[in-house]
């Protein structure tokens, strides 16, 4: 058995199939803002504590950061930039905004994400279940209250019409 | 994070061959939720990495015919967490899983993988030992059953062989009659003292106790002096030695000052969270503290 | 971090002092040491350090200055180096006193240690304990160096 320094992967990312070789040490994040410029995934902490590198792979949040590119082979990735469709918000991405749940917005697009994540588990999380879910997405700006409303809210508008 | 070449076997012996051959340039690779960080600092680089993930069979739970708990090594902490056997019949081992980092860091880190990087301050590595779990460590020449407490040789040191994996972990189920409790305190990233603590009643005496303490030492432990003072006593006997036993333990675990806190706060903390651990499995079994 | 320690050692003050500027046998009793030089006698002394907790290892030059000396009953020192490849940095003050004592020579030693740079992310528990250890294992090296040198 021989040691590989170059892995091609196909992968799909927000619905798009991508092709790709990556070295075994090639990043997640690296790869996803500098090859095919999806810059909603947020470099900060870089130590998968923050969660604003928050993708889902194959619907499970994971760290941009800290994941090598090549584990998304044959699987599929969503960003926070597959969550619209065209001009039409997202179920979470509109209970954000009409909640005021963001100031700065650099932590969004992984709360956004983490949530979805969240609500496609547990369609119905109370409060509780919804700190502790997203304990590992932090913010600077808003003091978490917002955001708890929000998920609440998404949760509710996604059990009503689901996507 | 420097450059490394990936190897992906697909059996236990040929990862194991692997590691014969390169040494301690080359490292077993899971999930690397806290391999790749360290790798990412620069505070270790190796030019291979196994990839254990290929290997059929490391990866899932089930309950043995004794009610052991088996779960594989490559595990992510996220299936202990949710599945429904680990819940029915763990409800403690899915409690503190479910604890651990933060939800992405649990779909992609495994059991396996944060027992073998053996970093002091790992809730699993403490609470697991009151269950006297045992790992399994395979070669390719072989294989042998540990108590988990046996592969925690220092701080990010286990005693693992070079060219040996671990490949499950077996949680049996406490004695009938008996609870488990987990208390951890801390303010920082990682706590600064954890302590679990298992209890078995046989008519108003503590027939076993079991306690480990972790994140104060160099290692989790279980506490054997701290134990003998409280098994075979009554129930207000032993709840009056607590103090007593959490000095014993803090002063096995060899408690230093550190950013986490002085050693004699520390040594405080665990006859705290040791009483706390202690009362909370006596209400579980319905025999509430009597003080 | 402050680590003190105080040992005495079986033998006279002015052997134990003599000792201490003795570069190669005071350098084999400090763990992970080699290399061990004198750049300006008396004044500045290199080494090479390497040590290793658990997979994490460091290897780096250390430069030890001497402040102070007041023969035979005092030490000052101050020691640093940079670990390149994993970038840590660490500073040593160092204050060595002796004073006679029962059965010998009363070695006090106060070091004020700091670990700065990535190898901090290891873990201050790890750390401090690995400091405690180093200093334990010098001063015991040390005792044991002058107590066989008697029975030499």
């Amino acid at each position: 058995m021989k040691a590989v320094r170059e892995l091609a992967i196909t992968v799909r990312v927000n619905g798009e199939r991508h092709e790709l070789t990556v070295a075994p040490s090639e990043l997640l994040i690296d790869c996803l803002r500098d090859r095919l410029g999806l810059l909603g995934v947020k470099k900060s902490c870089d130590v998968q504590v923050c969660g604003a590198c928050t993708v889902l792979l194959d619907g499970r949040p994971v760290s941009a950061c800290t994941v090598p590119a090549f584990e998304t082979r044959g699987r599929t990735l969503r960003t926070i930039e597959g969550l619209a469709d065209g001009e039409a918000l997202h179920p979470v991405q509109e209970a954000f905004v009409e909640h005021g749940a963001l100031q700065c917005g650099f932590c969004t697009p992984g709360m956004i994400m983490a949530t979805v994540a969240l609500l496609a588990e547990n369609p119905s999380p109370t409060a509780d279940e919804v700190k502790h879910y997203m304990r590992g997405n932090i913010c600077r700006c808003t003091g978490y209250q917002r955001i708890l409303e929000a998920i609440l809210d998404a949760g509710r508008r996604l059990a009503a019409a689901p996507r | 994070m420097n450059s490394f070449a990936l190897y992906e076997p697909t059996s236990v012996a040929e990862a194991s061959e692997i590691l014969a051959r390169h040494g301690d340039t080359a490292r077993l690779y899971a999930g690397g939720t806290e391999l790749l960080l360290a790798m990412k600092e620069g505070l270790i680089r190796y030019d291979y990495l196994v990839n254990v993930k290929t290997i059929p069979g490391l990866t899932g739970l089930r309950l043995d015919a004794d009610g052991a708990l088996r779960i594989g090594a490559a595990t992510p902490h996220r299936a202990l967490e949710r599945e429904p056997a680990v819940r029915e019949r763990f409800p403690l081992v899915a409690r503190v899983e479910s604890d651990v980092a933060n939800v992405r860091v649990r779909e992609v880190g495994t059991l396996g993988g944060n027992l073998c990087f053996a970093e002091p301050h790992s809730d699993p590595a403490t609470l697991l030992q009151i269950f006297d779990a045992r790992v399994r460590c395979e070669t390719a020449r072989g294989s042998r059953e540990i108590a988990l407490g046996e592969l925690f040789v220092g701080s990010f040191e286990t005693c693992l062989g070079e060219d040996e994996l671990l490949t499950e972990i077996v949680v049996p189920p406490l004695p009938a009659r008996s609870a488990a409790a987990y208390r951890k305190f801390g303010v920082l990233e990682r706590p600064s003292v954890g302590v679990a603590v298992a209890v078995a009643l046989d008519d108003g005496h503590v027939a076993d106790a079991r306690i480990a303490v972790g994140c104060v030492g160099p290692i989790p432990q279980r506490m054997p002096a701290a134990e003998a003072l409280l098994r075979g006593r009554g129930v207000d006997e032993a709840s009056a030695n607590l103090g007593e036993a959490g000095r014993r333990a803090a002063r096995a675990a060899e408690a230093v000052s550190d950013l986490h806190g002085a050693a004699d706060y520390k040594e405080h903390l665990v006859g705290v969270l040791l009483r706390r651990a202690f009362d909370e499995a006596l209400a579980t079994l319905g025999a509430g503290p009597r003080r | 971090m402050k680590i003190e320690r105080e040992v005495t050692i079986g033998a006279p003050r002015a052997r134990v002092w003599d000792f201490l500027w003795d570069v190669p046998r005071l350098a084999a009793c400090i763990p992970g040491a080699s290399d061990v030089r004198a750049v300006e006698d008396g004044k500045r002394y290199a080494a090479v350090v390497a040590d290793k907790v658990g997979p994490f290892r460091v290897k780096f030059p250390l430069e030890i200055v001497v402040l102070e000396s007041q023969p035979p009953d005092h030490l000052r020192a101050r020691a640093g180096g940079r670990d390149t490849m994993v970038d840590g940095l660490v500073k040593v003050d160092l204050d060595l006193a002796l004073a006679d004592a029962e059965g010998g020579t009363a070695l006090r030693l106060a070091a004020d240690i700091a670990v700065l740079g990535k190898l901090g992310t290891l873990g201050h528990s790890v750390i401090v304990r690995r400091g405690n250890d180093i200093v334990d294992r010098f001063t015991t090296a040390v005792r044991r160096a002058l107590e066989n040198e008697d029975a030499a």
